[in-house]
């Protein structure tokens, strides 16, 4: 229907996006521990970064990420381990960190959507989700993000039925499953293609993310 | 239909890269400085007076700041129930879930912990969950004056649509044809839990809120609280979805506005999953009685309906039982009791009035179909509305198209049974069902204003929040279209504002599937307007702009403006396991002139799979002897997930509108509205056997076949 491709239409969103973004997120310093309850020092990979927080021993993983760490893309769809929308990778495997306490996670790796992109270029997947209309309301989208970065990470051609089983644990209500489907297979096929298409629109995302908004 | 240059074009939402980077902010996403985190108790019983609360064991916790009860907190939720007063807090508690207090502190845990202290005595009451049992003499009375709640005009009457004279249209026919169906309580379970920051910065209110409809939960919220409308603001910048259950204020958002006020510091009050299923609002359960009158060559001369919908205690949503409008015939009659009941509140999802209402009409139309040996496509298509309830003319009606081509693209010939109980292969039955739907396709009350700097950006301000639809993106095709902006320059050129009260105009609020009509509509008048200052005035230079502004309410003078739509499933269903899966879906709408194909195609796909999700799946059941709601989450629920979603595909029938803009029509609401009952038929198909409760579940298959 389109003359226009709609990477072309997309081009140029991050200003778009920089010039509506309220300033009110006002984020404060990490939330304080709490007097007097048990807490730990751990240390963990997050993104490529060697992190280093006090938690109590109460927390959860995706707690400690988007209270503590500031990294709020991770959401917390159910906290009992039946949504997928708090999908991180831990030392590469998808784990619902809704179910992982956050001192299990001292001396490991996480990977979380705020990591995807890499050197200003989004993640073929994200790409093709944005290509592939993938997020509706966009709440699940980080956990199926995630998801799909382990299938690829080890299965780098999956089938559908693939597809549908590895993601099988990220619940979208909105029941976009058709498209998220879609999106993670034109992103295994578009391989690293796609990933040097748009270099600078993770950069705009980043800038959007943490300064404005 | 002529082609427009950006209007129709398939476009990715103008906020994607946030969606796919995490950088999209929602409500639960912020965190201001000082804030305090809530939680709220809930009454453990389905029905019960509180004789005693003591708080100071909650309140001698280190850390807590606030704890609210009915003792100090006296707000009413207006929009809670339309017929009798909600307090926030309710005495006596009349369900599982019902609000008891909300405690605020320092983190999340100790409020929890706190919320544990608060000791209450309970005297409980006898409690009533089935809406028919509910009207009998001697049931527990749940609200003063009697469980049939009132009816527009305040009496305690059925809700009731006439037309004709029902007896005339009995007489009438050859064969009459009776049933009874019933549909359950489903929970909108959109991913986002309940969750709403309030901030007091003097006498000026801020809720940073998860709402569907900025300007209606702003207006709420300064009524609920009394406050003038200027002191209160309403941000929502992204949100996780609702499906109707985040329309309006909400009384979490009041709970976190009069917590923050008595701490003095931000709440955030953050509701649990099983808290967003049981104390929210689901879908409202049903029992219709049906009679069907029909003449020998297939015309139906009457539609009886006698319908009660169980509410829960209180009236938030209308309990309407809809549809029949979608079938010609003179003859009419509608009864629904709107019923309060002691189960969870009942209200709007998605198309609120219709998926379960269709799985009754449409299971029984099939079953007539049938019975007079007649394909139930052509049965639809024989007695299809062709006037809106046989009297006012459509402004543009698709939906013989959607039938026709929609079983053309489904293959109906190949794949339908004539005989039900069909094709055979091992344990396997294979079926072929479809059903129709329509849908008001609303003009109204809108705002939209637009500012053109000397850069040449326009600013397009909007009261949208985009509940996963991709609002924004609509207005800002919308907005390029009427400004004459290239689709390729959309986002170069236009800046969408949104989702804040104090820098957006009123806006209808995201439900109904009225975006596109309304706000859209106040777009198209307000680039008018634009225009025709620039042809005055030439473009801005320097530091000035221009404004234009728009206040629409557009009306249709003696005509009916509908989306119409046909759905066609095929279902293999194990008989030896009961288990149902959809091989094959097709969905066909007439939503007008479609703005945006990519995103549209998305939301039937999701509508269509909802609906799957609800005939085969999803009940809150309540344990009978104690009131206790029992699968209040994702997997009690059972909602659809990538293994259980069938390819859906859409096929778009664009009828020529003259109203709306650029002649769109409704298109969110109806996507879930046939899809049920397709289902349901096509089950019928495959096995000769007619469920009539939802949801199909396995063990209800394996009942009638044994």
């Amino acid at each position: 229907m389109s003359k226009i491709s709609r990477r072309k239409f997309f081009e140029g969103t991050g200003a778009g996006i920089v010039a509506t973004a309220v300033p009110l997120k006002g984020q404060q310093a990490p939330a304080a521990l709490k007097p007097g309850a048990p807490h730990t020092k751990i240390q963990i990979t997050v993104n490529g970064v060697a992190r280093k927080l006090e938690v109590e021993d109460r927390w959860t993983l995706v707690e400690a990420l988007r209270d503590h760490l500031d990294l709020t893309g991770s959401k917390i769809g159910c906290d009992r381990g039946e949504c997928g929308a708090c999908t991180v990778l831990l030392d590469g495997k998808p784990v619902y960190s809704c179910s992982q306490l956050a001192v299990w996670a001292d001396g490991r790796s996480v990977e979380t959507v705020e990591g995807l992109a890499q050197n200003g270029k989004l993640d073929p997947l994200q790409e093709a989700f944005i290509e592939h209309d993938g997020p509706q309301c966009g709440f699940c989208t980080s956990g199926q993000l995630m998801s799909a970065k382990a299938l690829l990470n080890h299965n780098a051609h999956p089938t559908e039925d693939e597809v549908r089983a590895a993601m099988a644990g990220n619940i979208c209500r909105c029941s976009n499953y058709n498209r998220y489907v879609a999106s993670v297979l034109a992103a295994a096929q578009s391989g690293s293609a796609a990933a040097k298409r748009r270099p600078n629109t993770a950069a705009a995302a980043a800038g959007s993310s943490r300064g404005k908004a | 239909m002529n082609t427009l240059n950006s209007v129709g074009h398939a476009s990715p939402r103008i906020d994607a890269l946030q969606r796919v980077t995490g950088a999209a902010t929602y409500t639960g996403d912020r965190r201001l400085p000082g804030m305090l985190y809530a939680r709220v108790l809930r009454s453990p019983h389905p029905h019960a007076r509180i004789k005693r609360i003591d708080i100071s064991k909650a309140q001698a916790i280190d850390g807590v700041k606030a704890i609210l009860t009915r003792e100090n907190c006296d707000v009413v939720w207006g929009s809670g129930d339309t017929r009798n007063k909600r307090y926030l807090f309710n005495n006596p508690v009349r369900f599982v879930g019902d609000a008891v207090a909300a405690v605020a502190a320092l983190d999340r845990h100790t409020a929890e912990e706190a919320t544990r202290l608060i000791e209450v005595e309970y005297e409980t009451l006898p409690f009533v969950l089935d809406p028919e049992e509910a009207l009998k003499p001697g049931a527990p009375e749940i609200q003063p004056g009697g469980n049939l709640s009132p009816n527009n005009q305040g009496q305690r009457q059925p809700e009731v649509l006439r037309r004709g004279n029902i007896e005339e249209g009995f007489s009438a026919a050859d064969r009459v044809f009776e049933d009874q169906f019933s549909s359950a309580h489903v929970n909108n379970a959109q991913l986002e839990p309940r969750v709403s920051i309030g901030q007091w910065q003097g006498d000026h209110l801020t809720v940073f809120a998860s709402t569907q409809g900025i300007s209606n939960c702003h207006t709420e919220i300064a009524r609920d609280l009394n406050l003038p409308p200027e002191q209160v603001r309403v941000v929502c910048q992204f949100m996780g979805g609702g499906f109707g259950n985040k329309n309006q204020c909400h009384d979490f958002d009041l709970m976190a506005a009069m917590l923050a006020k008595q701490a003095g510091a931000p709440v955030k009050l953050e509701f649990t999953r099983k808290e967003d299923f049981i104390a929210v609002h689901g879908r409202w359960p049903t029992k219709q009685y049906y009679k069907v009158g029909v003449r020998n060559d297939g015309t139906l001369t009457a539609i009886q309906l006698r319908g009660y919908s169980g509410m829960g205690p209180y009236r938030k949503g209308t309990g309407g039982i809809a549809g029949i409008e979608i079938y010609q015939c003179p003859h009419v009659d509608r009864s629904v009791y709107p019923v309060y009941t002691n189960k969870a509140v009942s209200a709007n999802l998605r198309g609120p009035d219709y998926p379960q209402s269709v799985f009754g009409l449409e299971s029984l139309m099939d079953d007539v179909a049938y019975a007079l040996q007649m394909d139930p496509v052509e049965f639809r298509l024989k007695n299809m509305t062709r006037k809106f309830n046989d009297q006012i003319p459509y402004t543009s009606i698709g939906l013989e198209d959607c039938i026709r081509r929609g079983a053309e693209a489904f293959e109906w010939k190949k794949r339908w049974n004539p005989v039900s109980g069909g094709s055979t292969q091992g344990t396997l039955r294979r079926g072929a069902g479809m059903a129709m739907g329509s849908f008001f396709s609303s003009m109204g009350r809108s705002s939209a204003v637009i500012d053109l700097d000397s850069k040449g950006i326009y600013h397009v301000h909007v009261g949208v929040t985009d509940i996963g639809t991709a609002a924004k993106t609509t207005m800002a095709l919308i907005a390029a279209e009427s400004l004459g902006v290239p689709h390729d320059q959309i986002n170069a050129k236009i800046d969408v504002i949104w989702g804040d009260t104090d820098r957006c105009p009123y806006s209808v609020g995201e439900s109904g599937s009225r975006t596109t009509t309304h706000t859209g509509y106040a777009v198209v008048e307000a680039a008018k307007d634009l225009k025709r200052q620039i042809a005055e005035k030439g473009m801005p230079q320097g530091n000035d702009i221009l404004t234009a502004t728009a206040n629409t309410n557009p009306t249709i003078p003696g005509m009916a403006r509908y989306s119409f739509v046909a759905h066609f499933a095929e279902v293999e269903v194990d008989v030896d396991l009961g288990h149902v899966r959809v091989t094959k879906y097709v969905a066909a709408h007439d939503s007008g002139r479609v703005v945006n194909p990519l995103t549209a195609t998305s939301q039937v796909k999701g509508g269509a799979t909802m609906g799957i999700g609800m005939a085969l799946h999803e009940e809150l059941l309540y344990d009978r002897a104690s009131g206790q709601p029992l699968t209040a989450g994702y997997y009690g629920a059972r909602v659809m997930t990538h293994r259980d979603a069938p390819d859906i595909e859409v096929l778009w029938v664009e009828t020529e509108d003259a109203y709306g803009p650029y002649g769109a029509k409704t298109l969110g609401e109806p996507t879930i509205i046939p899809s049920v009952a397709a289902v349901a038929n096509a089950i019928y198909n495959a096995i000769g056997k007619r469920i009539k409760d939802l949801p199909i579940t396995r063990d209800k298959v394996l009942g009638v076949l044994a």
